[in-house]
C-alpha cells in the first residue's frame, strides 16, 4: 500500500514537471507597478493597460508564434522594494523584460541590476535623465524609456509659462524627498531664466508625509508670484491647489507637469479650473480613442492616470515589435531591437530611440489646460 | 503682522486636529501602558465610513458623521478584542502589545487598499471652506475656525465625561492603577473596551475633518505620527498634555515652515520632542512612573 502511495507521488511529480516543461512555451514579461501606497493609483492603471496590450497581442496570436505572459509585481513606489520586485522577475520568472516603474527613483535603484543580468527594462514614467545614462555620462545598456525626460519637460513648463503666457515671476513649490520633482525644477530654473523669467519664491516640502502647504502658500501670496510652478506628483499638487484657493490666492496660475492625474478633480474641485498641464498624451488624442474605449469597457473604469496607462499600453507593444524584430527570445538581442527602434507607430506616438541616451528624440510636449471638470487639450508645443 | 497672525491660525487649526488623535493615544496609554499604533487605522475608518455614508447612502453630515463616529469607535473595540485581549491576558509586558499594534495598522490599512483602491478620495464639500476675512487682518479659511471649535467641544466633552460619569470615574481609577480598580469591582474588560471606543470616535473626528481637508486614502492614518510626537511632549497619559503638545507643535510647524524653511519643519518638531524628553523625561505633564518597592 505504501509502495503504491508512493508511486502515486511519483507519477504526480513527474507530471508537475513535465506540465512545467511544457508551459514553458510562454514569452515573460515582468511589470514593476505601484500597486499599494503613495502611487497605488498610477500603478493599478499601468497594470490593467498593459494587460489589455497583451490581450490584444494574444489574440492576434501572440509573438513568434508563442503568447506574452505578464508578471507584475509590487513596488510600493519605494526603491528597494524595485530592487526586490526585479531580484524575483528574473532569478525566479526568468523573464526576458522588464517594464517599469512609473518612478526615477525605482529605475535608478533596479538599473545595476538589470544591466548585471542583461534584462532589458524600459521605465514607463521616469523623467530623470540618470534613468538611461549613468552620473559619468555614459549611457546604461539596459535601460531605456517611452517618455520624454525631465530636462526636455522643465524647458517644456519654462517655454510654456514665459513665451506663451507671458508670466516672469515664479513661485516654486517642490517635493524635496522626490528624484523627479528635484530633477524637474533645476531644469525649469535653469530654461525660465533663459527666457527671461525670475523666480520669487522657491520652497520644498516633504512628499509622502506633508499634506499641508498652508505656510509655504502663505509666503508665497506675500511675494507677488503670479504664477505657481509644481513639479510634482497628483496628490500634493491638487492639495496645494485646493489650499492655495482656500487662502484667497484667486489670481495666481498654477502651471505643472506630468504628474497631473483625472483624479486630482476629486481632491481640489472647481480650484483646478484654469491651471495648464505639461504631459505626454492628451486623453482626447484620437489615437488613443480606442484605448480608452476599451479599456473603459474591460474594466468599467475612466483612465483617470491616463499617462500611466498610455505609456504602459504602449511599452508593450513597443516591446513586442522589438522581440519581433530581435527574431528570438533572447534578452540580448532584444535590447539591442530595442537600441535601434526608428521611426516605430506607437499608438500615442512615434517613436525613434537615441542609442547614446536611451531616450526618445523629439516628442512633442502637450498641454492641457483643466475646463470643466477635466484635463482638455489646449496645444501642441515645440520650444 | 498679518502674516503672523495668518499662520498663529494655521497652526491653532493643525493643532487642534493633531489634539483629538493625540488625545487618543493618551487615553489608552494611561489605561494599559503602551502606545496603541493603530490608533491612525481608526481616522481612516472613520474617514471611509463618511465618505460611504455621504456618497453611496445619500446621508446630510450629521448623520454620515455620527455613523462614522461609532463604526471607528465599534472597529476600535474589536480591534482590542481580537489583537490585544489575547495578549494582555496571557502576558503583562507591554511590549507585545505595541507590536500587536504595529500589526493590526498595516493590516487595517491593506484592507483598505484591496478592498476600496488606493485611489484618493474627497469627501463632498459638506464642510464650508471659503476664505474668511478676520477685521482684515488675516484670511483663514472657514474649516480652520470651525475645526478649532469643534476640536474645542469634543474635548471639553471629554473632559466632563472623565469628570463627572461614574464611567469617567472608574477610567481615573483605572489610570492611577488597573489592578486595584479591578480589585474595587470596575469590570476591567468593559472599562477598557470603553476606552478603546471613546479614543475611536475622537479619531473619526479628526479623520473627518482631515478627509475633507485633505484627502482620504489608505495611509491617511500616517499623519497620526505627529499626533503621537505631540502625546509625548504633552506626556503621555496626560490628556490636558495631549492638548498642549498639539497645540505647540501645530504653531512650531506652521511658524518654521512659515518663517525659516518648509524643509526644516520635521527637523524642528523632531528637535523639540528630544530636547523635551532630554529635559523631563515623562514630557511636559507626564507623571513620573516610579516603581513602588
Amino acid at each position: 500500500m505504501r509502495k503504491l502511495a508512493l508511486t502515486v507521488l511519483l507519477l504526480a511529480l513527474a507530471g508537475t514537471i513535465c506540465g512545467a516543461a511544457f508551459a514553458e512555451d510562454t514569452i515573460k514579461v515582468g511589470h514593476i507597478a505601484a500597486l499599494t501606497g503613495d502611487w497605488a493609483a498610477y500603478g493599478k492603471t499601468e497594470e490593467m493597460a498593459a494587460k489589455l496590450a497583451i490581450e490584444e497581442i494574444n489574440s492576434a496570436g501572440g509573438v513568434l508564434g508563442k503568447k506574452i505572459e505578464l508578471i507584475v509585481y509590487d513596488w510600493k513606489a519605494r526603491p528597494e522594494d524595485a530592487v526586490n520586485a526585479a531580484r524575483r522577475l528574473i532569478d525566479e520568472d526568468k523573464v526576458v523584460a522588464i517594464i517599469g516603474p512609473n518612478g526615477s527613483g525605482g529605475n535608478i535603484a533596479t538599473a545595476p541590476l538589470v544591466n548585471s543580468k542583461q534584462v532589458p527594462q524600459i521605465g514607463t514614467l521616469p523623467t530623470n535623465p540618470l534613468v538611461t545614462v549613468g552620473e559619468d555620462g555614459k549611457v546604461k545598456p539596459y535601460n531605456f524609456r517611452i517618455c520624454f525626460t525631465d530636462p526636455y519637460q522643465g524647458k517644456l513648463i519654462a517655454y510654456f509659462t514665459a513665451k506663451e503666457l507671458g508670466k516672469l515671476k515664479a513661485a516654486i513649490l517642490y517635493d524635496v524627498a522626490s528624484d523627479y520633482s528635484q530633477g524637474l525644477r533645476e531644469f525649469f530654473v535653469e530654461s525660465y531664466k533663459e527666457y527671461g523669467g525670475e523666480v520669487v519664491a522657491d520652497l520644498g516640502f516633504r512628499g509622502a508625509q506633508d499634506v499641508d502647504f498652508r505656510a509655504q502658500l502663505t509666503e508665497i501670496k506675500n511675494k507677488n508670484a503670479d504664477v505657481l510652478v509644481l513639479p510634482n506628483m497628483g496628490k500634493e499638487m491638487a492639495l496645494i491647489i485646493k489650499q492655495a484657493r482656500e487662502l484667497g490666492m484667486n489670481e495666481i496660475v498654477f502651471i505643472g507637469g506630468d504628474g497631473y492625474g483625472e483624479f486630482m478633480w476629486e481632491i481640489a474641485g472647481d480650484a483646478m479650473e484654469n491651471s495648464y498641464w505639461i504631459t505626454h498624451v492628451a486623453p482626447e488624442d484620437p489615437n488613443m480613442a480606442k484605448f480608452f474605449a476599451d479599456y473603459k469597457a474591460k474594466y468599467n473604469d475612466e483612465c483617470k492616470e491616463f499617462a500611466n496607462g498610455v505609456m504602459a499600453y504602449d511599452a508593450i507593444y513597443w516591446l513586442k515589435d522589438a522581440i519581433e524584430r530581435a527574431g528570438e527570445v533572447n534578452s540580448v538581442k532584444i535590447r539591442d531591437a530595442l537600441e535601434t527602434t526608428k521611426d516605430l507607430k506607437l499608438h500615442h506616438a512615434t517613436l525613434t530611440i537615441n542609442p547614446a541616451d536611451h531616450n526618445p528624440q523629439d516628442k512633442d510636449g502637450v498641454v492641457l489646460i483643466a475646463k470643466d471638470g477635466k484635463g482638455q487639450f489646449f496645444k501642441k508645443i515645440k520650444p | 503682522m498679518g502674516t503672523l497672525l495668518q499662520q498663529i491660525i494655521n497652526g491653532l487649526s493643525l493643532g487642534s486636529v493633531y489634539a483629538l488623535i493625540a488625545v487618543g493615544y493618551s487615553l489608552v496609554y494611561s489605561i494599559l501602558l503602551f502606545s496603541n499604533f493603530a490608533h491612525g487605522s481608526f481616522l481612516v475608518i472613520g474617514g471611509y465610513s463618511c465618505y460611504f455614508a455621504l456618497k453611496t447612502l445619500g446621508m446630510n453630515i450629521w448623520l454620515a458623521g455620527g455613523l462614522s463616529l461609532i463604526a471607528a469607535g465599534v472597529s476600535a473595540i474589536l480591534t482590542e478584542r481580537l489583537a490585544y485581549k489575547p495578549i494582555r491576558e496571557r502576558t503583562n509586558v507591554t511590549l507585545y502589545l505595541l507590536i500587536a499594534s504595529m500589526g493590526m495598522s498595516i493590516v487595517i490599512e491593506n484592507i483598505f487598499v484591496v478592498t476600496v483602491g488606493g485611489r484618493f478620495r474627497a469627501l463632498p464639500p459638506v464642510i464650508p471652506t471659503n476664505p474668511v476675512n478676520l477685521f482684515g487682518l488675516a484670511t483663514t479659511s472657514a474649516f480652520d475656525l470651525i475645526s478649532l471649535v469643534v476640536a474645542i467641544i469634543c474635548l471639553g466633552g471629554l473632559q466632563l465625561f472623565l469628570t463627572r460619569t461614574k464611567w469617567g470615574l472608574a477610567i481615573r481609577a483605572a489610570a492611577y492603577n488597573l489592578r486595584i480598580a479591578g480589585l474595587m469591582g470596575v469590570n476591567v474588560s468593559r472599562l477598557i473596551s470603553l476606552v478603546f471606543f471613546v479614543a475611536g470616535v475622537l479619531a473619526a473626528v479628526g479623520g473627518i475633518f482631515l478627509s475633507v481637508r485633505y484627502t482620504l486614502y489608505p495611509q491617511l492614518g500616517g499623519i497620526t505620527i505627529k499626533a503621537f510626537v505631540a502625546a509625548v511632549i504633552g506626556g503621555l497619559g496626560s490628556l490636558p498634555g495631549a492638548v498642549v503638545g498639539s497645540l505647540i507643535l501645530g504653531l512650531a510647524e506652521m511658524l518654521t515652515a512659515g518663517f525659516i524653511s518648509s524643509q526644516l519643519r520635521d527637523l524642528v518638531v523632531f528637535s523639540l520632542l528630544v530636547i523635551t524628553l532630554l529635559f523631563r523625561p515623562t514630557g511636559l505633564f507626564g507623571k513620573s512612573v516610579g516603581e513602588k518597592v
